[in-house]
């Protein structure tokens, strides 16, 4: 059996934001080399071009129905750049808080809905907490699936509230949003919070978010999980008892750079602090595979379309001269895929929850990585807790809006002919709008989403992509239904979930 | 005997089936208990292994097992040159597999406007297009004379995204055997024939023609915004969005997001008019009529509303 090579097609067919297709060589029950291919291509940055400038506000949301904010405040803040008007301290709240409504809807969704249904499956039946699994996250009449289900939905109504819908609105304008919130609006949405914070303590972190924060280090995890049953019970304890046995925790490692944009900016005034006292609540930067923290520099962020199905020019570009020229050629030539390769100073990189924390230092989350790697687990853990550095930071800018003067608006000159850029954290990570205005019209429009980063086929010098690299080395059971491959795709939080194909092509 | 129901995504965001996880009483995993209907598949939730879900699209195709309700969310893309392989499942194109399956359900619900009249990308180089319309012209993927197993056809459920109360409601009319009316686009009358304005706390300033030129007001956005309220059908703001408000109510133009020709051609947030009056007036309004009226309307505008008194 031992030179007997597998070929697997992987099809996570399941998708919000685009079709994906790993395909895996397997070796001796280990995954040896991976190629990710995304197998949809929508020419979103084509169809905005030669459209008004405002456009890119109602277009661009409609590219993910579970992160349309993210996208319309990105867009929003190139707009900014590009008008250089000062947004007004309440609409930079409202911005922000929006954004962050709709990150505690993604964490929860994705950690119930998408990763840990994975527990609920069949394959898991010898595991010694399956059918612990099955009751709280059975499709559709899980106990855990139906909550997870209602509190989503109503944190929600404060995008609502505050800008019209979710999803898909366009409430956000250069020069800050459009909406005239009352303070009984704002105490609304105040309740509305209120009630998540309580379900979030209570039913899925299974403690005070104050105590959670003592947590510093991997000894602390372990300390707080065997302090009282409630902690092992909750979901958060219960996934770490899930996923150790499991094995998560020892694999999806990756290549280790980690890239943010910064989380949330800082308006003025306000009694939030900052982590490092900079201008976002969690900084931008990038971490290098020996743990090196950097300033993040724009300019550094490329994108390869080597192996990606586009043409129009050769190795690399700067989103600002970026080109979306579409090249079908199927699997003749090096090409594999719809997403193009971004690189940040010609690193593959991770962004998202751990990323955010690996940037600001998080003490446990450094201590998580320092000791096992950026495992499966602990990308998913990230995402699970980051509700409990979010939900203060929207509670107390929800406060502070009634406190502001009842302007959320700057008027701008009309937009002729500028460039900009909107870099901003969305639930997934590092989004990036890069756009040129040319005599009022869009003249280019380039966007790479967190997915892109992660999904990333090979680049020039033939450097796997982000989800390749974490591929490496994951041992899997049975390639008829490789889960595991399933855990460490779904760890990143594909804009897409992930079901497994197999095809066997023994040689 | 159970209703099944298979969930195909296509050329789209997945907005739509994140509007159902809005709907409430029922919510999402009530409303499948209640009208008893089996999901066979959801490409966001099912967590069956894909092994499985081929061998049911086999079953399904080659009528081994029927199929009941076929929602696709979703522009069916047809490019590069009309091959569909810009959207790719197991090595081929994706609208292949949408077209057997349509041919096999007893009904068809396109939800959302990529899927029932291509939407986003309708005008691209992807080539999208709707199931059984392509903008305002009948036909589009199916062809204009497809009628599904009831012999309806394929119900349009057009937004961006569509309202959770109009997918439910849908749903419910279908699994217990009501008539559903259908407009000349094919969307039911019941949701689609009144107007996304009728409902906007702003109406009394569109009534006495008090109008915004700018973002952060309280008047009306018809006349210099590039509001479709008075131009698009849905009940926006007769459902309201997440029960809460929708768009217009907080300030955000109406974009006509129910019509099929969504996304317009020409920019948002930006009336086209003729000498400051809209070059799209009110659904089926006489342009001189209309003329007399918004002059003696603003003529007669209280106060109240000229100084932005009024709340909305």
């Amino acid at each position: 059996m031992s030179n007997q090579r597998k070929n697997i097609q992987v099809y996570p067919l399941n998708r919000v934001e685009g079709d994906l297709k790993v395909r895996l060589e397997i070796q001796d029950g280990v995954v040896t080399d991976a190629w990710s291919a995304g197998t949809m291509y929508r020419g979103f940055e084509n169809i905005l071009l030669g459209r008004g400038a405002l456009d890119g506000l109602v277009i661009t949301p409609r590219i993910c129905g579970v992160c349309s904010t993210a996208h319309l405040k990105a867009a929003a803040k190139a707009l900014d750049m590009i008008t250089g008007v000062k947004v007004p301290g309440g609409a930079r709240r409202i911005r922000s808080g929006t954004l962050m409504v709709e990150m505690l809807q993604n964490d929860i969704r994705q950690a119930s809905l998408l990763f840990m249904s994975d527990f609920a499956r069949p394959v898991y039946q010898n595991h010694s907490l399956y059918g612990e699994a099955a009751r709280r996250y059975a499709f559709l009449t899980g106990s855990v699936t139906r909550q997870a289900i209602h509190h989503t939905k109503k944190i929600l109504e404060i995008v609502a509230i505050l800008g019209g819908q979710w999803p898909h609105s366009s409430f956000m304008v250069p020069g800050g949003v459009v909406s005239l919130p009352s303070r009984n609006e704002i105490m609304q949405c105040r309740y509305l919070l209120s009630s998540f914070r309580s379900w979030y303590e209570t039913e899925f972190l299974g403690c005070c978010l104050e105590r959670w924060q003592e947590i510093q280090s991997r000894a602390d995890l372990d300390a707080w999980l065997d302090e009282n049953p409630g902690h092992m019970e909750k979901e958060v304890g219960f996934f770490i008892r899930f996923s150790r046995e499991a094995g998560l925790d020892k694999i999806g490692k990756g290549h280790g750079h980690f890239l943010s944009y910064g989380l949330l900016d800082m308006p003025q005034n306000t009694a939030v602090k900052s982590v490092n006292g900079g201008t976002n609540f969690l900084p931008a930067g990038f971490v290098t595979a020996d743990g090196k923290v950097e300033p993040f520099q724009q300019e550094k962020v490329f994108e390869d379309i080597t192996h990606a199905w586009f043409n129009g020019y050769s190795g690399i570009r700067h989103p600002l001269d970026g080109l979306t020229r579409p090249y079908a050629t199927g699997s003749e030539s090096e090409k594999y895929s719809w997403a193009k390769a971004p690189r940040y100073d010609g690193k593959p990189v991770e962004t998202g929850p751990l990323a955010e924390m690996m940037v600001a230092q998080n003490p446990l989350f450094t201590d998580l990585v320092k000791h096992g790697g950026p495992t499966a687990f602990t990308r998913e853990l990230a995402r699970l807790v980051r509700p409990v550095l979010i939900i203060p930071v929207l509670e107390q800018w929800l406060k502070e809006i009634s406190q502001q003067e009842k302007r959320f608006f700057q008027p701008y000159d009309k937009i002729d002919t500028g460039e900009g850029y909107g870099l901003i954290e969305a639930p997934r990570g590092a989004l990036g709008h890069w756009v040129k205005i040319r005599d009022g019209k869009i003249e280019k429009y380039q966007i790479i989403t967190p997915s892109t980063w992660h999904a990333s086929p090979r680049d020039t010098a033939g450097v796997r992509g982000p989800w390749e690299e974490a591929l490496i080395g994951t041992p899997v059971k049975n390639p008829e239904n490789p889960i595991e491959v399933d855990h460490v795709l779904r760890s990143f939080d594909p804009c897409l979930v992930c079901t497994v194909h197999a095809v066997q092509l023994s040689r | 005997m159970a209703i099944n129901l298979y969930w195909i995504q296509c050329g789209g965001c997945g907005g739509d089936t994140w509007s159902l996880f809005n709907a409430e009483t029922p919510d999402l995993v009530e409303l499948v208990d209640l009208l008893n209907i089996e999901l066979l598949w959801h490409p966001s939730i099912s967590n069956k292994s894909i092994r499985l879900q081929e061998q049911m699209i086999e079953r399904l195709i080659s009528e081994e097992e029927k199929l009941d309700i076929l929602c696709v969310e979703g522009s069916i893309i047809r490019g590069p040159g009309g091959t569909g392989m810009y959207d790719e499942a197991y090595g081929a194109p994706k609208k292949n597999l949408v077209a057997s399956l349509a041919k096999r359900a007893n009904h068809v619900l396109a939800i959302g406007t990529c899927a029932s009249f291509g939407g986003i990308g309708a005008d691209g180089e992807i080539e999208a297009t709707g199931m059984q319309f392509h903008k305002w012209e009948k036909g589009g993927f199916m062809g204009a004379d497809f009628r599904s197993g009831s012999g309806m056809p394929v119900i349009n459920l057009p937004g961006c995204p569509c309202h959770c109360d109009i997918i439910c409601g849908t749903l419910a009319a279908l699994v217990t055997g009501q008539e559903i009316e259908l407009t000349s686009h094919n969307t039911p009358l019941e949701w689609y024939g009144m107007m996304v304005h009728q409902g906007c706390t702003r109406n009394e300033y569109h009534e006495f023609r008090v109008e915004e030129k700018q973002f952060g007001e309280k008047g009306c956005m018809f006349f210099h915004l590039g509001c479709h309220g008075p131009l698009a059908t849905g009940p926006c703001n007769k459902r309201l969005w997440n029960r809460r408000s929708s768009k217009t109510r907080v300030g955000v133009p109406c974009f006509g997001c129910t019509r099929p020709d969504f996304p317009q051609h020409y920019s948002f947030f930006e009336t086209r008019n003729i000498e400051g009056i809209p070059i799209e007036l009110p659904d089926g309004v006489s342009r001189a009529h209309y003329l007399a009226y918004k002059g003696m309307a603003a003529a007669a505008a209280p106060e109240r509303l000229k100084t932005r008194k009024t709340e909305i």
